[in-house]
């Protein structure tokens, strides 16, 4: 694998945090039924509020039946690159470092807004901190809405 | 409510702040025309704010930035020299006479104002025998300062008057600085001069008379009919009569050391029977006393919401708020407009307009808080945690030598926008926001790059330049965090070894911190996620990565559980990690996603029969339980065969769930 350089290693760690940011509070508000497609099938942790969940299809499954209206808000956000050469597990085992692309990487990603859960825009704004750990999605299948990253890990709290 | 009500001072004849004294008008009759800039024409008292949705809230608003400017700043004040030079209009000169009130000529029927203005004239002609006649064009008597205008020719003569003798006193004669004494008293009230002092003194006498320290309640109703303010002259002009109820809270503020003392010292206000029609000039009582819960206002003048607009965001914990006596309790959509500016809001004109359980079920959330999830590995997370925040603020330097490394990452994000727990100022960014990288706003690859720290280095320079902090003590001050942690697969090996990457821990933390910004102790919340993996540092650990979230404090309580008190009771809601790590629960498969403790009622809590040591075992059990999912019984049986040490008892569970002997129904059913 060529050494990326810096200014590429930026954009696409970059690019994947602001994509999670851009399509997953939408989904959250209004796309429940495609929130289990931004996790990975077995994701290392999901927390929300400290309570542990299984996997992206609870995440859904909450989000669909139990949770109200919301309405989130990313006031800030920012991301790092925790592995430059993440081993991604494909379907024929770890890619080989010869194969890997600069897009072979795990992202941190740390998110800090509000929600307003409920109808109308009078509900109370809660402080959230949310942290991710993206990694690049394993699936080869094509398509525009393949995801390039997938959810590793994920914390969610209400801070205010 | 009832208190405050009986607590008001007696007596029902109007007045108010807007309020005048009787002889007001006479004698101010020609000083409106000549202060246009000050005062409006011929506008009335009631109107003076009012008429003002947009130009001149801004003017009051920059008054009363000055204002606090001359409060803080000292002496020398720049509104007091602003207003008073160029606001003239007219090409007089202002002279304030001051010391007569204690001449013969005060016992006059006009206070002797008359005789002082002949007197004046008289002098100013005496040292000249030709030209046009010396006359004072324009006087008025701003609480003991007589203010004369006269032609600029006539300057320098009047300024040689300073100190002759008028009526068996020296009177004192000094350019008019645009306010009168007792505006520079108000203004200076930190001051250190007699006259200062003075009016602080006074000031703080009618605070106590009207503080009810039992039942926490500041008394401001009826002001105007206040003998102590009237003695004050606080009524007889507008400049200081707007300056007064800023001042009043300043006196007010600085009778305490700390704001959490201010903050705790009044639930109650009321400004009832004060013919405010607006908010305008009382507007600075939702800075003093943010955290107010009982609000007074019943026989003003409020006609509509707009007329206390500026409250829209303030009192965010008001619970009763009485309008009574004012037009705007008739408008149509007066009720729901209080429902929705004040999400606390019970008692409105004292009918109850939400229940407790409706305010309750605010703060709920669809997905309920639970104790933090911390799920160490050889306590590695916590001994990293414990000392890296006491490092962070003592000697950062030794802190990036211990565990970063030339492959660790550092960056920080600041959301100015973030929710308040308080409603109260916050301190600017200045120090923070160059070095932001939200990415929301830094969308140039350039700006992006350089706002990433990569290596011991680079972070400890960035680090210098950040402004020294406090952390509260993680031990003594455990509510203060929320630490979570588990581990994190697939992180680069230093060593090269290992294509698959090596395990560590992801730590994220949210606290508050303290600053000095300008002197003042600034207090600030924070998000900040570690991720440490094997390494060359101190423990055999380096960092990763490093990331930190700025925002306004944003208080403890959002992380504080919902479901149940009682874990609480034994480890607060942000545990110490030594306590978290103790009682770090094996991955719990067993408990499902949202998940909430089922205790009999009263469990835990003390009762009348039960003994206190009843009280603590309940709690032991139920957070064994919590932490476990165990059921009640078998958690207080863990408990008791280890002679009710958590720490042993949390042991014994492990070991005996790792050997599988525990029955299924040890456990609690899962949903």
């Amino acid at each position: 694998m060529a050494v990326a350089k810096d200014d590429a290693l930026t954009k696409v760690s970059t690019d994947a945090a602001t994509e999670l940011v851009n399509s997953f509070y939408p989904a959250l508000e209004k796309n429940r039924d495609a929130i289990g497609s931004f996790y990975m099938t077995t994701p290392t942790s999901i927390l929300f509020n400290g309570n542990p969940v299984a996997d992206g299809a609870a995440v859904q499954e909450i989000f669909v039946n139990q949770m109200p209206a919301a309405h989130y808000e990313a006031q800030s956000f920012d991301c790092q690159i925790i592995n430059r050469a993440y081993p991604t597990a494909t379907a024929a085992g770890v890619k080989p470092p010869a194969e890997m692309t600069v897009k072979d990487m795990s992202i941190l990603v740390i998110v800090s807004g509000y929600v307003r859960y409920g109808e109308g825009r009078d509900q109370p704004q809660r402080g959230f901190s949310e942290t991710f750990v993206l990694v690049p999605n394993p699936s080869t299948e094509r398509g525009h809405r393949r995801k390039g990253w997938l959810i590793q890990s994920q914390n969610f709290r209400l801070v205010v | 409510m009832k208190t405050m009500k009986s607590r008001r001072s007696g007596g029902t004849s109007g007045g108010g702040i807007r309020k005048r004294g009787p002889t007001r008008t006479d004698r101010d009759g020609d000083m409106d025309m000549d202060r246009p800039g000050v005062r409006g024409g011929k506008r009335g008292r009631g109107d003076t704010g009012r008429s003002s949705a947009s130009g001149r809230p801004q003017a009051r608003e920059r008054n009363l930035d000055l204002l606090q400017k001359a409060v803080s700043g000292g002496k020398d004040s720049q509104a007091n020299i602003r207003q008073g030079k160029g606001s003239g209009g007219s090409n007089l000169e202002q002279f304030s006479v001051r010391n007569w009130k204690d001449s013969k000529a005060a016992s006059n029927r006009d206070g002797g104002v008359e005789s002082l203005t002949a007197f004046l004239e008289r002098r100013l002609n005496a040292s000249t025998k030709s030209g046009p006649r010396a006359k004072i064009t324009k006087s008025r008597v701003e609480g003991d300062t007589l203010v004369v205008f006269v032609k600029p020719e006539l300057a320098e003569r009047m300024i040689r008057l300073n100190d002759n003798l008028f009526a068996g006193v020296h009177i004192t004669i000094e350019p008019y600085d645009g306010t009168s004494a007792l505006d520079r008293d108000l203004a200076t009230s930190n001051g250190t001069s007699a006259a200062t002092a003075d009016t602080k003194s006074k000031m703080t006498a009618i605070l106590g008379k009207r503080y009810y320290p039992d039942t926490k309640l500041l008394d401001l109703s009826k002001l105007v009919t206040d003998e102590g303010l009237q003695a004050m002259g606080i009524f007889n002009s507008t400049s200081t009569e707007s300056k007064f109820f800023p001042a009043l809270m300043k006196v007010w503020e600085m009778q305490f050391t700390s704001s959490t003392q201010r903050r705790e010292a009044v639930e109650s206000v009321s400004l009832a029977d004060n013919q405010l029609a607006n908010i305008t000039v009382v507007t600075t009582l939702a800075q003093t006393v943010p955290d107010l819960k009982n609000l007074d206002l019943t026989n003003n003048n409020f006609k509509d919401p707009s007329s206390m607009s500026g409250w829209r965001w303030k009192f965010r914990n008001l619970e009763f708020l009485d309008l009574s006596g004012n037009p705007i309790s008739a408008v149509p959509t007066f009720k729901d407009t209080m429902l929705k500016w004040y999400p606390k809001l019970r008692i409105l004109n004292n009918v109850e307009v939400r229940t407790a359980e409706e305010i309750a079920a605010q703060k709920k959330t669809p997905i309920p808080v639970q104790a933090p999830y911390f799920h160490d590995e050889s306590q590695i997370a916590e001994n990293f945690i414990r000392a890296f925040f006491v490092s962070y603020d003592n000697n950062r330097a030794e802190l990036i030598k211990g565990v970063y490394d030339n492959e660790s990452t550092f960056s920080m994000n600041v959301n100015t926008q973030a929710p308040k727990a308080q409603q109260i100022e916050t301190a600017g960014w200045d120090a923070y926001i160059k070095r932001s990288r939200n990415l929301l706003k830094i969308s140039h690859l350039p700006a992006r790059m350089s706002r990433i720290y990569t290596g011991a280095e680079k972070i400890l320079e960035l680090w210098n330049d950040l402004p020294q902090t406090r952390h509260p003590d993680m031990a003594t001050q455990a509510d203060d965090y929320l630490i979570e942690c588990h581990q994190m697969p697939g992180l680069p090996d230093p060593t090269g070894q290992s294509p698959t990457g090596v395990g560590g821990l992801i730590i994220m933390v949210h606290g508050k911190f303290e600053e000095s910004v300008g002197g003042k102790v600034e207090t600030r919340s924070f998000d900040r996620t570690f991720i440490i993996g094997p390494g060359g540092g101190i423990g055999g650990i380096r960092v990763v990565s490093d990331i930190l979230c700025l925002r306004a404090y944003g208080g403890n309580e959002a992380w504080s559980p919902e479901s149940q008190a009682i874990p609480q009771a034994i480890h607060p809601a942000a545990a110490p990690p030594a306590a978290a790590a103790a009682a770090a629960a094996p991955a719990p498969v067993s408990t499902p996603p949202v998940a909430q403790l089922g205790l009999p009622a009263g469990y835990g809590s003390p009762a009348p029969g039960k003994t206190d040591t009843q009280v603590q075992q309940e709690q032991l059990v139920a957070h064994m339980s919590a932490k476990s999912g165990m059921t009640l019984q078998f958690s207080e049986m863990a408990l008791s065969g280890n002679g009710w040490n958590p720490e042993a008892a949390w042991k014994n569970f492990e070991e005996l769930k790792a050997q599988g002997t525990l029955p299924a129904d040890a456990f609690l059913p899962t949903a």
